[in-house]
Protein backbone atom coordinates (compact mmCIF):
# COMPACT_ATOMS: atom_id res chain seq x y z
CA UNK A 1 0.00 0.00 0.00
CA UNK A 2 2.89 2.62 1.06
CA UNK A 3 4.04 1.99 -2.50
CA UNK A 4 1.60 2.26 -4.46
CA UNK A 5 0.64 5.72 -2.30
CA UNK A 6 4.46 6.94 -3.23
CA UNK A 7 3.90 5.91 -6.82
CA UNK A 8 0.54 7.65 -6.97
CA UNK A 9 2.44 10.82 -5.63
CA UNK A 10 5.11 10.74 -7.89
CA UNK A 11 2.55 10.56 -10.51
CA UNK A 12 1.02 13.76 -9.33
CA UNK A 13 4.51 15.57 -9.09
CA UNK A 14 5.76 14.57 -12.13
CA UNK A 15 4.72 18.00 -14.02
CA UNK A 16 5.09 17.11 -17.53
CA UNK A 17 1.82 14.56 -18.38
CA UNK A 18 -0.02 17.14 -16.05
CA UNK A 19 1.02 20.18 -18.09
CA UNK A 20 -1.94 21.91 -18.76
CA UNK A 21 -3.69 23.57 -21.92
CA UNK A 22 -5.71 26.35 -21.92
CA UNK A 23 -7.78 28.55 -24.32
CA UNK A 24 -8.92 32.11 -24.28
CA UNK A 25 -12.86 32.62 -24.30
CA UNK A 26 -14.66 36.22 -24.23
CA UNK A 27 -15.51 35.64 -20.14
CA UNK A 28 -11.96 34.50 -19.25
CA UNK A 29 -10.90 31.29 -20.24
CA UNK A 30 -10.87 27.25 -20.59
CA UNK A 31 -7.74 25.45 -18.39
CA UNK A 32 -7.82 21.78 -19.27
CA UNK A 33 -6.15 19.35 -16.48
CA UNK A 34 -5.13 16.33 -16.86
CA UNK A 35 -5.00 14.73 -13.66
CA UNK A 36 -7.10 15.23 -12.20
CA UNK A 37 -9.07 15.47 -15.54
CA UNK A 38 -11.31 18.39 -15.54
CA UNK A 39 -11.88 21.87 -17.60
CA UNK A 40 -11.74 24.48 -15.49
CA UNK A 41 -13.50 27.94 -16.50
CA UNK A 42 -11.69 31.04 -15.05
CA UNK A 43 -12.74 34.94 -15.31
CA UNK A 44 -10.42 36.81 -17.29
CA UNK A 45 -8.30 38.12 -13.34
CA UNK A 46 -7.89 34.29 -12.68
CA UNK A 47 -6.56 34.17 -16.58
CA UNK A 48 -4.82 37.17 -15.61
CA UNK A 49 -3.30 35.26 -12.62
CA UNK A 50 -2.37 31.96 -14.89
CA UNK A 51 -0.12 34.20 -17.38
CA UNK A 52 -3.10 34.25 -20.08
CA UNK A 53 -3.80 37.69 -21.73
CA UNK A 54 -7.32 37.70 -23.73
CA UNK A 55 -6.44 40.63 -26.54
CA UNK A 56 -9.19 41.38 -28.56
CA UNK A 57 -11.16 38.26 -27.31
CA UNK A 58 -11.32 40.71 -24.13
CA UNK A 59 -12.58 43.68 -25.51
CA UNK A 60 -15.97 43.64 -24.25
CA UNK A 61 -15.70 44.57 -20.18
CA UNK A 62 -19.28 43.27 -20.13
CA UNK A 63 -18.65 39.89 -21.20
CA UNK A 64 -16.10 39.09 -17.86
CA UNK A 65 -16.76 36.05 -16.37
CA UNK A 66 -20.28 35.64 -18.25
CA UNK A 67 -20.19 32.04 -19.38
CA UNK A 68 -23.59 32.06 -20.81
CA UNK A 69 -23.35 35.34 -22.65
CA UNK A 70 -22.63 33.72 -26.08
CA UNK A 71 -21.33 30.61 -27.68
CA UNK A 72 -18.02 29.25 -26.93
CA UNK A 73 -14.87 30.21 -29.52
CA UNK A 74 -15.30 26.41 -30.12
CA UNK A 75 -16.73 23.53 -29.33
CA UNK A 76 -15.01 21.72 -25.97
CA UNK A 77 -15.37 18.28 -28.08
CA UNK A 78 -16.51 17.07 -31.03
CA UNK A 79 -18.58 13.54 -31.60
CA UNK A 80 -16.69 12.05 -34.43
CA UNK A 81 -19.03 8.75 -35.96
CA UNK A 82 -16.18 7.92 -37.92
CA UNK A 83 -18.81 5.13 -39.66
CA UNK A 84 -22.33 4.41 -39.81
CA UNK A 85 -20.94 0.34 -40.13
CA UNK A 86 -21.89 -2.07 -37.20
CA UNK A 87 -23.06 -5.28 -36.82
CA UNK A 88 -24.91 -5.11 -34.47
CA UNK A 89 -28.66 -4.08 -35.11
CA UNK A 90 -30.13 -2.75 -32.47
CA UNK A 91 -33.77 -2.02 -32.29
CA UNK A 92 -32.82 1.52 -31.31
CA UNK A 93 -30.03 2.05 -32.74
CA UNK A 94 -30.15 6.25 -33.03
CA UNK A 95 -28.10 6.56 -36.61
CA UNK A 96 -29.57 3.70 -38.09
CA UNK A 97 -26.13 1.70 -38.85
CA UNK A 98 -26.08 -1.31 -40.82
CA UNK A 99 -23.59 -4.04 -41.39
CA UNK A 100 -22.77 -2.04 -44.81
CA UNK A 101 -20.30 1.00 -44.86
CA UNK A 102 -22.61 4.17 -45.90
CA UNK A 103 -21.66 5.98 -49.05
CA UNK A 104 -19.34 8.61 -49.03
CA UNK A 105 -18.29 7.90 -45.62
CA UNK A 106 -14.65 9.03 -44.79
CA UNK A 107 -11.66 7.60 -44.36
CA UNK A 108 -8.40 7.96 -42.55
CA UNK A 109 -6.88 10.58 -44.67
CA UNK A 110 -10.21 12.79 -44.11
CA UNK A 111 -10.21 12.69 -40.51
CA UNK A 112 -6.90 13.35 -39.81
CA UNK A 113 -7.73 16.68 -41.34
CA UNK A 114 -11.01 16.36 -39.23
CA UNK A 115 -8.68 16.09 -36.52
CA UNK A 116 -6.36 19.23 -37.67
CA UNK A 117 -9.23 21.54 -38.25
CA UNK A 118 -10.35 20.41 -34.39
CA UNK A 119 -7.05 21.12 -32.72
CA UNK A 120 -6.52 24.56 -34.70
CA UNK A 121 -9.73 25.78 -33.01
CA UNK A 122 -8.86 24.20 -29.44
CA UNK A 123 -10.67 21.70 -29.27
CA UNK A 124 -9.82 19.36 -26.16
CA UNK A 125 -11.60 16.33 -26.51
CA UNK A 126 -13.25 14.05 -29.17
CA UNK A 127 -15.48 11.36 -28.66
CA UNK A 128 -15.42 8.20 -31.50
CA UNK A 129 -18.15 6.50 -32.42
CA UNK A 130 -20.75 5.28 -35.07
CA UNK A 131 -21.86 2.60 -35.90
CA UNK A 132 -18.79 0.57 -34.38
CA UNK A 133 -15.19 2.29 -34.77
CA UNK A 134 -13.60 -0.08 -33.35
CA UNK A 135 -13.70 -2.33 -36.72
CA UNK A 136 -11.95 0.38 -38.42
CA UNK A 137 -8.24 -0.84 -39.39
CA UNK A 138 -7.03 2.89 -39.39
CA UNK A 139 -8.45 3.67 -35.65
CA UNK A 140 -5.15 3.50 -33.89
CA UNK A 141 -3.05 5.82 -36.11
CA UNK A 142 -5.93 8.31 -36.00
CA UNK A 143 -5.77 8.10 -32.23
CA UNK A 144 -2.09 8.94 -32.08
CA UNK A 145 -3.12 11.87 -34.39
CA UNK A 146 -5.27 13.31 -32.15
CA UNK A 147 -2.87 12.63 -29.16
CA UNK A 148 0.20 14.07 -31.28
CA UNK A 149 -2.22 17.40 -31.99
CA UNK A 150 -2.73 17.64 -28.36
CA UNK A 151 -7.12 16.16 -28.52
CA UNK A 152 -7.69 13.83 -26.18
CA UNK A 153 -9.50 10.64 -28.01
CA UNK A 154 -12.40 8.35 -26.23
CA UNK A 155 -14.21 5.70 -27.04
CA UNK A 156 -17.38 4.59 -26.74
CA UNK A 157 -17.65 0.83 -28.61
CA UNK A 158 -20.56 -1.87 -28.09
CA UNK A 159 -17.51 -4.52 -27.31
CA UNK A 160 -19.55 -6.31 -29.80
CA UNK A 161 -16.74 -6.75 -32.54
CA UNK A 162 -13.38 -5.37 -33.36
CA UNK A 163 -11.93 -6.17 -29.49
CA UNK A 164 -8.69 -7.43 -31.62
CA UNK A 165 -7.65 -4.56 -32.38
CA UNK A 166 -8.81 -2.03 -29.53
CA UNK A 167 -7.25 -3.79 -26.84
CA UNK A 168 -3.90 -2.89 -28.44
CA UNK A 169 -4.84 0.47 -28.41
CA UNK A 170 -6.76 0.93 -25.42
CA UNK A 171 -4.26 2.51 -23.69
CA UNK A 172 -4.11 5.34 -26.21
CA UNK A 173 -7.61 6.57 -24.85
CA UNK A 174 -8.38 8.87 -22.13
CA UNK A 175 -11.80 7.47 -21.32
CA UNK A 176 -13.68 4.06 -22.92
CA UNK A 177 -16.99 3.27 -22.17
CA UNK A 178 -19.09 -0.21 -23.20
CA UNK A 179 -22.15 0.57 -24.06
CA UNK A 180 -24.61 -1.85 -22.01
CA UNK A 181 -28.36 -1.31 -21.79
CA UNK A 182 -29.10 -4.33 -19.01
CA UNK A 183 -28.04 -7.36 -17.61
CA UNK A 184 -28.71 -10.32 -19.14
CA UNK A 185 -31.77 -11.47 -20.28
CA UNK A 186 -32.47 -7.09 -19.56
CA UNK A 187 -29.72 -6.26 -22.73
CA UNK A 188 -31.69 -8.13 -25.21
CA UNK A 189 -35.12 -6.30 -23.96
CA UNK A 190 -33.33 -3.24 -25.09
CA UNK A 191 -31.41 -3.85 -27.64
CA UNK A 192 -33.41 -6.51 -29.50
CA UNK A 193 -30.68 -9.45 -29.01
CA UNK A 194 -28.76 -11.01 -26.63
CA UNK A 195 -25.57 -9.66 -26.25
CA UNK A 196 -24.98 -9.44 -22.65
CA UNK A 197 -22.05 -12.11 -22.56
CA UNK A 198 -20.15 -11.01 -25.55
CA UNK A 199 -20.12 -7.05 -24.17
CA UNK A 200 -19.40 -8.17 -20.50
CA UNK A 201 -16.41 -10.02 -22.11
CA UNK A 202 -15.16 -7.04 -23.86
CA UNK A 203 -15.71 -5.06 -20.26
CA UNK A 204 -13.80 -7.26 -18.62
CA UNK A 205 -11.13 -7.68 -21.11
CA UNK A 206 -10.46 -3.59 -21.55
CA UNK A 207 -10.04 -3.06 -17.55
CA UNK A 208 -7.42 -6.01 -17.36
CA UNK A 209 -5.49 -3.54 -19.42
CA UNK A 210 -6.96 0.15 -19.01
CA UNK A 211 -8.07 1.58 -15.57
CA UNK A 212 -10.61 4.16 -17.12
CA UNK A 213 -13.21 1.46 -18.46
CA UNK A 214 -16.53 2.30 -18.10
CA UNK A 215 -20.07 1.74 -19.33
CA UNK A 216 -23.06 3.58 -20.71
CA UNK A 217 -26.67 3.10 -20.20
CA UNK A 218 -29.56 4.02 -22.65
CA UNK A 219 -32.07 4.62 -19.88
CA UNK A 220 -35.12 3.16 -20.89
CA UNK A 221 -39.00 2.10 -19.11
CA UNK A 222 -37.37 -1.29 -19.70
CA UNK A 223 -34.09 -1.44 -17.88
CA UNK A 224 -34.69 1.79 -14.92
CA UNK A 225 -35.41 -0.93 -12.11
CA UNK A 226 -32.32 -2.03 -13.06
CA UNK A 227 -30.21 0.79 -12.24
CA UNK A 228 -28.82 0.14 -9.06
CA UNK A 229 -28.19 -3.51 -10.22
CA UNK A 230 -25.83 -1.53 -13.42
CA UNK A 231 -23.96 0.25 -10.60
CA UNK A 232 -23.47 -2.96 -8.47
CA UNK A 233 -22.12 -4.51 -11.68
CA UNK A 234 -19.80 -1.48 -12.22
CA UNK A 235 -18.91 -1.98 -8.88
CA UNK A 236 -17.61 -5.58 -9.85
CA UNK A 237 -16.03 -5.06 -12.68
CA UNK A 238 -13.95 -2.32 -11.29
CA UNK A 239 -15.32 0.42 -13.82
CA UNK A 240 -14.33 4.08 -13.61
CA UNK A 241 -17.86 5.47 -13.88
CA UNK A 242 -21.48 4.70 -15.57
CA UNK A 243 -22.67 7.24 -17.46
CA UNK A 244 -26.74 7.40 -18.29
CA UNK A 245 -28.48 8.65 -21.32
CA UNK A 246 -31.85 9.12 -22.00
CA UNK A 247 -33.80 7.67 -25.19
CA UNK A 248 -33.37 10.07 -27.78
CA UNK A 249 -36.12 9.74 -30.80
CA UNK A 250 -33.53 9.94 -33.79
CA UNK A 251 -32.61 7.00 -36.25
CA UNK A 252 -34.10 3.62 -35.53
CA UNK A 253 -34.74 4.64 -31.79
CA UNK A 254 -37.62 6.71 -33.56
CA UNK A 255 -40.11 4.17 -34.12
CA UNK A 256 -39.60 2.72 -30.98
CA UNK A 257 -39.64 5.76 -28.84
CA UNK A 258 -43.28 6.00 -27.56
CA UNK A 259 -42.61 2.21 -26.41
CA UNK A 260 -39.09 2.49 -24.57
CA UNK A 261 -38.74 5.63 -23.43
CA UNK A 262 -39.40 6.12 -19.74
CA UNK A 263 -42.35 7.51 -18.49
CA UNK A 264 -42.88 10.80 -16.29
CA UNK A 265 -42.33 8.87 -13.00
CA UNK A 266 -39.32 7.01 -14.01
CA UNK A 267 -37.98 10.91 -15.48
CA UNK A 268 -38.68 12.79 -12.19
CA UNK A 269 -37.38 9.46 -9.95
CA UNK A 270 -33.98 9.15 -11.83
CA UNK A 271 -31.60 11.63 -9.78
CA UNK A 272 -32.53 10.42 -6.18
CA UNK A 273 -32.48 7.08 -7.34
CA UNK A 274 -28.51 7.53 -9.33
CA UNK A 275 -27.47 9.22 -6.55
CA UNK A 276 -28.46 6.39 -3.94
CA UNK A 277 -26.46 3.82 -6.64
CA UNK A 278 -23.38 6.10 -6.87
CA UNK A 279 -23.35 6.35 -2.50
CA UNK A 280 -24.05 2.48 -2.40
CA UNK A 281 -21.64 1.61 -4.73
CA UNK A 282 -19.25 3.78 -5.04
CA UNK A 283 -19.20 4.28 -8.54
CA UNK A 284 -18.99 8.16 -10.65
CA UNK A 285 -22.25 8.74 -12.40
CA UNK A 286 -22.79 11.03 -15.44
CA UNK A 287 -26.10 12.06 -16.98
CA UNK A 288 -25.96 13.26 -20.24
CA UNK A 289 -26.92 16.88 -21.77
CA UNK A 290 -30.75 15.62 -22.00
CA UNK A 291 -31.47 15.00 -18.47
CA UNK A 292 -30.99 18.51 -17.27
CA UNK A 293 -34.52 19.19 -16.59
CA UNK A 294 -34.95 16.04 -14.62
CA UNK A 295 -31.89 17.44 -12.35
CA UNK A 296 -33.40 20.85 -12.27
CA UNK A 297 -36.56 19.24 -11.30
CA UNK A 298 -35.16 18.48 -7.55
CA UNK A 299 -33.93 22.04 -7.52
CA UNK A 300 -30.05 21.42 -6.29
CA UNK A 301 -29.86 25.03 -7.14
CA UNK A 302 -28.72 27.14 -10.22
CA UNK A 303 -25.22 27.91 -8.43
CA UNK A 304 -24.57 24.41 -8.09
CA UNK A 305 -25.33 23.11 -11.32
CA UNK A 306 -23.36 26.30 -12.66
CA UNK A 307 -20.33 25.14 -10.65
CA UNK A 308 -20.40 21.82 -11.90
CA UNK A 309 -21.12 22.98 -15.46
CA UNK A 310 -24.04 20.94 -16.27
CA UNK A 311 -25.84 22.26 -19.04
CA UNK A 312 -29.21 21.01 -20.65
CA UNK A 313 -29.02 21.48 -24.99
CA UNK A 314 -25.07 22.70 -26.01
CA UNK A 315 -25.39 21.64 -29.04
CA UNK A 316 -23.30 23.81 -31.71
CA UNK A 317 -21.76 25.57 -29.05
CA UNK A 318 -20.08 23.00 -26.22
CA UNK A 319 -20.33 19.97 -28.54
CA UNK A 320 -20.29 19.14 -32.27
CA UNK A 321 -20.85 16.07 -34.25
CA UNK A 322 -19.85 14.96 -37.27
CA UNK A 323 -21.61 12.28 -39.62
CA UNK A 324 -19.84 9.75 -41.09
CA UNK A 325 -19.10 11.74 -44.43
CA UNK A 326 -17.92 14.72 -42.18
CA UNK A 327 -20.63 16.93 -42.46
CA UNK A 328 -20.83 18.97 -38.96
CA UNK A 329 -23.99 18.81 -37.47
CA UNK A 330 -24.85 20.48 -33.95
CA UNK A 331 -25.10 17.25 -31.77
CA UNK A 332 -24.91 13.51 -32.89
CA UNK A 333 -28.82 13.36 -32.70
CA UNK A 334 -29.28 16.53 -35.07
CA UNK A 335 -30.01 16.61 -39.25
CA UNK A 336 -26.83 18.12 -40.44
CA UNK A 337 -27.16 22.53 -41.44
CA UNK A 338 -28.52 22.97 -45.25
CA UNK A 339 -26.05 23.34 -47.78
CA UNK A 340 -23.96 26.58 -47.89
CA UNK A 341 -23.42 27.02 -51.55
CA UNK A 342 -23.29 23.58 -53.89
CA UNK A 343 -22.32 21.39 -50.13
CA UNK A 344 -22.97 20.98 -46.54
CA UNK A 345 -20.49 22.44 -44.36
CA UNK A 346 -17.99 19.77 -42.83
CA UNK A 347 -15.80 19.65 -39.70
CA UNK A 348 -12.73 20.55 -41.34
CA UNK A 349 -14.79 23.52 -42.09
CA UNK A 350 -15.31 24.18 -38.27
CA UNK A 351 -13.76 27.74 -38.38
CA UNK A 352 -15.38 29.16 -40.78
CA UNK A 353 -19.11 27.97 -40.03
CA UNK A 354 -18.67 28.83 -36.50
CA UNK A 355 -18.94 32.37 -36.86
CA UNK A 356 -22.09 32.44 -38.74
CA UNK A 357 -24.49 34.57 -37.67
CA UNK A 358 -26.96 30.91 -38.60
CA UNK A 359 -24.64 28.60 -37.43
CA UNK A 360 -26.54 25.59 -36.04
CA UNK A 361 -29.83 27.67 -36.50
CA UNK A 362 -32.23 26.88 -33.59
CA UNK A 363 -29.49 25.10 -31.43
CA UNK A 364 -28.23 28.36 -30.00
CA UNK A 365 -31.77 30.10 -29.81
CA UNK A 366 -32.25 29.04 -26.38
CA UNK A 367 -31.91 32.53 -24.93
CA UNK A 368 -35.60 33.58 -26.13
CA UNK A 369 -38.12 30.76 -25.22
CA UNK A 370 -41.58 30.20 -24.27
CA UNK A 371 -42.45 29.28 -21.11
CA UNK A 372 -42.15 27.48 -18.49
CA UNK A 373 -38.77 27.39 -19.89
CA UNK A 374 -38.94 31.77 -19.79
CA UNK A 375 -39.48 31.88 -15.89
CA UNK A 376 -37.52 29.10 -14.76
CA UNK A 377 -34.38 29.71 -12.60
CA UNK A 378 -32.57 26.98 -14.48
CA UNK A 379 -32.72 27.97 -18.10
CA UNK A 380 -29.36 29.35 -18.12
CA UNK A 381 -27.76 25.76 -17.42
CA UNK A 382 -30.93 23.57 -18.96
CA UNK A 383 -31.25 25.84 -22.14
CA UNK A 384 -34.66 24.52 -22.74
CA UNK A 385 -33.67 20.51 -22.59
CA UNK A 386 -32.98 18.45 -25.28
CA UNK A 387 -33.55 20.15 -28.82
CA UNK A 388 -33.54 16.70 -30.43
CA UNK A 389 -37.02 15.45 -28.27
CA UNK A 390 -38.52 18.80 -28.73
CA UNK A 391 -38.04 18.55 -32.64
CA UNK A 392 -39.93 14.78 -32.55
CA UNK A 393 -43.20 16.31 -30.75
CA UNK A 394 -43.00 18.71 -33.71
CA UNK A 395 -41.30 22.17 -32.89
CA UNK A 396 -37.55 22.02 -32.39
CA UNK A 397 -37.47 25.14 -30.61
CA UNK A 398 -40.28 24.28 -28.10
CA UNK A 399 -39.62 23.77 -24.43
CA UNK A 400 -38.39 19.97 -23.59
CA UNK A 401 -41.91 18.37 -23.64
CA UNK A 402 -40.61 15.40 -21.03
CA UNK A 403 -39.42 18.20 -18.71
CA UNK A 404 -41.24 17.76 -15.41
CA UNK A 405 -41.81 21.51 -15.39
CA UNK A 406 -43.37 21.53 -18.24
CA UNK A 407 -45.08 18.46 -18.12
CA UNK A 408 -46.94 20.19 -14.98
CA UNK A 409 -47.29 23.33 -17.32
CA UNK A 410 -48.92 22.10 -19.70
CA UNK A 411 -51.15 20.22 -17.30
CA UNK A 412 -52.64 23.66 -15.76
CA UNK A 413 -53.26 25.09 -19.77
CA UNK A 414 -56.77 24.94 -20.88
CA UNK A 415 -57.57 21.73 -22.59
CA UNK A 416 -57.82 22.93 -25.84
CA UNK A 417 -54.40 24.96 -25.41
CA UNK A 418 -52.45 21.97 -25.14
CA UNK A 419 -50.28 21.23 -27.46
CA UNK A 420 -47.49 19.57 -26.20
CA UNK A 421 -47.25 15.98 -25.60
CA UNK A 422 -48.60 14.75 -21.64
CA UNK A 423 -46.17 11.98 -20.73
CA UNK B 1 -5.02 43.40 -2.89
CA UNK B 2 -4.96 42.31 -5.98
CA UNK B 3 -7.93 40.14 -6.83
CA UNK B 4 -7.10 36.21 -8.54
CA UNK B 5 -9.77 35.95 -9.93
CA UNK B 6 -12.82 33.75 -9.85
CA UNK B 7 -13.13 29.44 -11.10
CA UNK B 8 -16.84 30.38 -12.82
CA UNK B 9 -17.05 26.42 -13.36
CA UNK B 10 -15.10 22.48 -12.84
CA UNK B 11 -16.61 20.10 -15.73
CA UNK B 12 -14.87 16.88 -13.99
CA UNK B 13 -13.67 13.83 -16.13
CA UNK B 14 -14.27 13.04 -20.06
CA UNK B 15 -16.82 12.25 -22.18
CA UNK B 16 -16.60 9.24 -24.04
CA UNK B 17 -19.84 8.97 -25.29
CA UNK B 18 -20.03 9.90 -28.84
CA UNK B 19 -24.06 11.05 -28.78
CA UNK B 20 -24.12 13.53 -26.09
CA UNK B 21 -22.27 15.58 -23.48
CA UNK B 22 -21.72 13.79 -20.30
CA UNK B 23 -21.49 15.60 -16.72
CA UNK B 24 -20.01 13.83 -13.80
CA UNK B 25 -23.30 14.92 -11.34
CA UNK B 26 -21.89 12.26 -8.46
CA UNK B 27 -20.93 16.18 -6.79
CA UNK B 28 -24.62 16.33 -6.51
CA UNK B 29 -23.95 14.12 -3.19
CA UNK B 30 -22.13 16.54 -1.32
CA UNK B 31 -23.72 19.89 -2.26
CA UNK B 32 -22.39 23.44 -2.68
CA UNK B 33 -20.34 23.85 0.14
CA UNK B 34 -18.35 21.25 -0.29
CA UNK B 35 -18.05 22.12 -3.90
CA UNK B 36 -16.85 25.77 -2.21
CA UNK B 37 -14.40 24.01 -0.59
CA UNK B 38 -12.97 22.11 -3.30
CA UNK B 39 -12.51 25.21 -5.65
CA UNK B 40 -9.58 26.79 -3.85
CA UNK B 41 -7.73 23.09 -4.47
CA UNK B 42 -8.60 23.38 -8.10
CA UNK B 43 -7.24 26.97 -7.90
CA UNK B 44 -4.32 25.77 -6.80
CA UNK B 45 -3.84 22.66 -9.17
CA UNK B 46 -4.18 24.74 -12.35
CA UNK B 47 -1.45 27.41 -10.96
CA UNK B 48 0.66 24.74 -10.44
CA UNK B 49 0.68 23.13 -13.84
CA UNK B 50 2.92 24.24 -16.22
CA UNK B 51 1.69 25.62 -19.83
CA UNK B 52 1.54 22.65 -22.32
CA UNK B 53 3.06 23.79 -25.65
CA UNK B 54 0.74 23.34 -28.50
CA UNK B 55 1.78 20.48 -30.27
CA UNK B 56 2.24 21.82 -33.89
CA UNK B 57 0.45 20.64 -37.05
CA UNK B 58 1.74 17.28 -38.19
CA UNK B 59 3.56 16.42 -34.95
CA UNK B 60 4.26 12.88 -34.43
CA UNK B 61 3.08 10.30 -31.98
CA UNK B 62 3.30 11.09 -28.43
CA UNK B 63 5.47 9.14 -26.46
CA UNK B 64 4.01 6.20 -24.43
CA UNK B 65 4.37 8.18 -21.06
CA UNK B 66 2.00 11.35 -22.37
CA UNK B 67 -0.63 9.07 -23.86
CA UNK B 68 -0.31 7.14 -20.49
CA UNK B 69 -1.32 9.85 -18.09
CA UNK B 70 -3.59 12.40 -20.00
Amino acid sequence: MIARARATLARWRDPLPQARRSRIEAFGAIVQLTRPRALVFVDRDRARHLGLEGGAAWADPAADGELDRGPLSAPLEAHLQLTNRCDAGCAGCYTGANPAAGAGEWGLAEWRRAIDALADAGVFHVALGGGESAVLPWLGELVDHARARGVVPNLTTSGLAGLDRLLPIAEHFGQINVSLDGLGATYGAVRGFDGFARADAAIRALRSVKREIGINVVVTRANFDELPGLFAYARRRRLTEVELLRWKPAGRGAAVYQRLRCTDAQHRALLPTVLAATKRHRVRVKLDCSYTPMIAHHDPGPALLAALAVYGCTGGDFLIGAKPTGAITACSFAAPPPPLGDHRPTVTELGAYWSRPDAFGRFRAWRAPAEPCASCAYLPQCRGGCRVVSGHAGDLGAPDPECPRVVDHAARQPRERRHLTVV
Amino acid sequence: MRSHGRILATKWGMNPNSSSLGVDVTFLLVGMTAVAMATPIVGALIRWRRPAAQPPAGASAPSARSVRDA
